[in-house]
């Protein structure tokens, strides 16, 4: 009987959203109104309306400005949520975790130590190019949070959390949140909207400058956060 | 060429995908979810989202599989 009443309700909601999902236009035709003017008019008029070459870039930070700003809101919130459920103190995390006092490998760490600069440089190129060339906030911080786990695991968790100093750690974690926050109010006193861009061809500069504020803010928070989820979960609870 | 190759990813895609399903080692089973994101990472790429592609490298085949390995060592390798 039980089992009839849930066939019953999952037949009861396939069958409008099959319905829905038929009537959906073709996936990739050229009429859909996403190709017909959407696309055409980012892709002609993204880098003069929103000021990055990099046409995703535009998307990211203009177009859709206040989809990226709840995604950065999300991804705090998920710090957040790590933090408070596994319950873990800035001293536990300096700690060397279990099994960890076996004698690292040479090799390891001299490849490490050699990568490593090349690593940083890189995720510089890839912060600050990012309204030039794929790239951008979100890549660049990934591959930084990368670099610092990377520090953590082979030359101890203390080299790693040196590069996040405990008094700015949290600042540093909310480093996009705020960055967002800044960009958006100063839009909204000199533009009118929040995370509204000048528009005027004479404040290029401004707006590259909050292009980059923006980028640079997703970066250091994606680094800090993404390492802090690590040193959390490694923390001997 | 192209489409033979985006073929071939497709297959590897759709292997290591299920791969990843039936290994009972949760260590062996994060690294070949990592492979997943390489490839995944190619396809991406091929089909012309080099941003994507990036974070596919970095999130998907690094941080993800780091922050696995680390459950695996805090829990049990092996799934019962």
């Amino acid at each position: 009987m039980k089992r009839i009443a849930v066939i019953a309700v999952l037949v009861a909601a396939f069958v409008p959203l099959a319905a829905a999902v038929a009537q959906l236009p073709t996936f990739g035709e050229a009429s859909n109104p996403t190709n017909t003017y959407l696309v055409p008019r980012y892709l002609q008029k993204g880098p003069e309306e929103a000021g990055a070459a990099n046409v995703v870039t535009d998307v990211i930070l203009n177009y859709r400005g206040y989809d990226t700003n709840g995604e950065v809101v999300v991804i705090f919130t998920a710090l957040i949520a790590a933090l408070a459920t596994l319950l873990v103190r800035p001293k536990q995390m300096a700690a060397t975790p279990p099994g960890d006092d076996a004698p690292r490998s040479p090799i390891v760490s001299f490849v490490v130590k050699a990568i490593a600069p090349f690593i940083a440089v890189f995720t510089v190129y890839l912060v600050l190019h990012g309204h030039l060339s794929p790239g951008g906030g979100f890549q660049g911080g990934t591959i930084f949070g990368a670099l610092i786990i990377l520090l953590s695991l082979t030359l101890g968790h203390k080299y790693g959390l040196s590069l996040l100093p405990e008094r700015s750690r949290p600042w540093l974690q909310a480093a996009a949140v705020l960055a967002f926050i800044a960009v958006g109010l100063l839009g909204w006193a000199l533009c009118g909207a929040y995370l509204a861009y000048p528009s005027y061809s004479q404040l290029e500069w401004v707006r590259e400058g909050w292009l980059i504020a923006l980028e640079i803010g997703i970066g250091v928070g994606g680094a800090a956060i993404f390492a802090t989820v690590f040193w959390t979960m490694e923390a001997e609870p | 060429m192209s489409e033979i190759f985006d073929l071939l990813l497709l297959v590897l895609l759709i292997t290591t995908a299920l791969c990843v399903i039936r290994t009972k080692d949760l260590l062996a089973a994060a690294v070949i979810f990592s492979t997943y994101s390489l490839i995944m990472c190619l396809v991406w790429q091929m089909r012309g989202a080099p941003d994507v592609a990036l974070t596919e490298a970095a999130v998907g085949a690094g941080v993800t599989t780091v922050l696995f390995l680390v459950t695996i060592s805090r829990t049990v390798r092996r799934e019962k």
